[in-house]
């Protein structure tokens, strides 16, 4: 009763939901697609690849529209930079799908391909935990001397050379509270669509950086604009998809039903926290992903012959996903505790609100 | 136990070990059959 068949295969309906939950918690709170999380555990389910692919795809659609809506009531989203960065977002995609078809042409191993996506996953990584870990400790500086701390601290000095720049038209970012050439943020969006549509992802884990560490937008503002990005380029993906029959609507249905909750508490969770709070959690998305697309990748260069390292990708890839859900739930419980005056870790109260 | 509360490192794994876990469990009762 609570299990019905795909493509062959029968699957357990809470798992979906339970997938959809947390991947929508996760989504909501570092404005990320997920694909990169779900689209295994979806393998891992039982799913066929393509078919993983495009429910994937739906799911992501539905559950940006639902992130979107709620940070446009918190106020995170700046529409001038959204619309701004729509257009070389998708020419951006074009391109890096175009770059893909021609690398295969070639003849450049699919283990290449793999090796940049980790690398770039890799290096994103490293410059937001050790930016981050600087802007931690900033906080915590200035919380000991009494002063009073924002919502949003960086050290990252990397947008105001951008900011500098005088290439007409200048546009005013007014929820942003920052004025830059359009054409930085048409080619910020041209350049993370082409690294995304190279290496067959939604985005969001390097829009995100960009829009902070480039543009300048606070971790909050990039994260609800992102996802206004995410339902342009995965609606558009979602459509394509659907139309190659690579879709089951059963799942889709279901993991929404998980990512409605999910989606909620995630963005309604950022306004708990503190930019560094967010950037932490991202970073961590990124360093599991690239763990765990590792460890896949040693399963299929050791010819599928080690059993136990095929059940720590698939427990990893599970993981991954529970333990971003659980940080980002232990961080509002913290912070609801921290607000009434009760104990808390050393390392959470610069990383809360409490006002 | 105090290292992995109030150090966020420590957090760090201590969560990683409680997710993975509940993974493998889902795994093993859940998910193990579809895979074969």
């Amino acid at each position: 009763m609570f299990e019905f068949t795909v493509a062959g295969h029968v699957i357990p309906l809470f798992l979906l939901v339970l997938t959809g939950f947390t991947v929508g918690v996760v989504g909501g709170f570092i404005g990320v697609g997920g694909g990169y999380m779900v689209t295994p555990a979806l393998i891992v389910f039982g799913f066929p690849g393509y078919m993983a692919s495009g429910t994937d795809a739906c799911h992501i659609a539905g559950k940006a529209v639902i992130s979107s809506i709620r940070h446009r009531q918190l106020g995170n989203i700046d529409w001038t930079i959204a619309l701004a960065m729509v257009g070389g977002t998708m020419l951006g995609v074009e391109l890096g799908v175009r770059l893909l078809v021609y690398t295969k042409n070639i003849g450049l191993s699919g283990v290449v391909l793999l090796a940049a996506s980790v690398a770039v996953m890799l290096g994103l990584f490293i410059y937001t935990q050790v930016e981050t870990q600087r802007s931690h400790r900033k906080l915590e500086a200035d919380r000991k001397a009494g002063k009073e701390i924002g919502r949003e601290v960086k050290v990252s000095t990397i947008p105001l050379y951008f900011q500098r720049i005088p290439i007409m038209p200048i546009i005013k970012a007014r929820k942003a509270r920052l004025v830059i050439s359009m054409w930085v943020i048409v080619i910020v969006g041209v350049l993370t669509g082409v690294l995304a549509g190279f290496l067959g992802v939604g985005g969001g884990f390097i829009r995100v950086p960009a829009l902070v560490y480039v543009v300048g937008t606070t971790s909050h503002l990039a994260v609800g604009t992102d996802l206004v990005e995410i339902v342009v380029s995965s609606g558009y993906g979602a459509l394509r998809q659907s139309m190659e029959g690579n879709v089951d609507f059963m799942a889709v249905f279901f993991m929404i039903i998980g990512a409605m909750l999910g989606a909620q508490f995630g963005s309604i969770a950022t306004s708990f926290v503190r930019g560094p709070a967010i950037r932490y959690i991202l970073s961590y998305s990124l360093i599991l992903a690239t763990v765990g697309a590792m460890m896949r990748l040693v399963y299929v260069l050791t010819g599928g012959t080690q059993e136990w390292l095929a059940f720590v990708a698939v427990v990893f890839t599970l993981g991954e996903m529970v333990f971003l859900c659980l940080f980002i739930c232990s961080l509002v419980w913290f912070a609801v505790r921290h607000k009434h005056g009760r104990a808390v870790p050393e390392w959470v109260p610069p990383l809360v609100v409490t006002t | 136990m105090r290292w992995f509360i109030h150090n966020m490192f420590g957090y760090w794994v201590f969560l990683l070990v409680i997710s993975c876990g509940l993974s493998a469990l889902t795994y093993i009762y859940f998910l193990q059959d579809l895979m074969k």
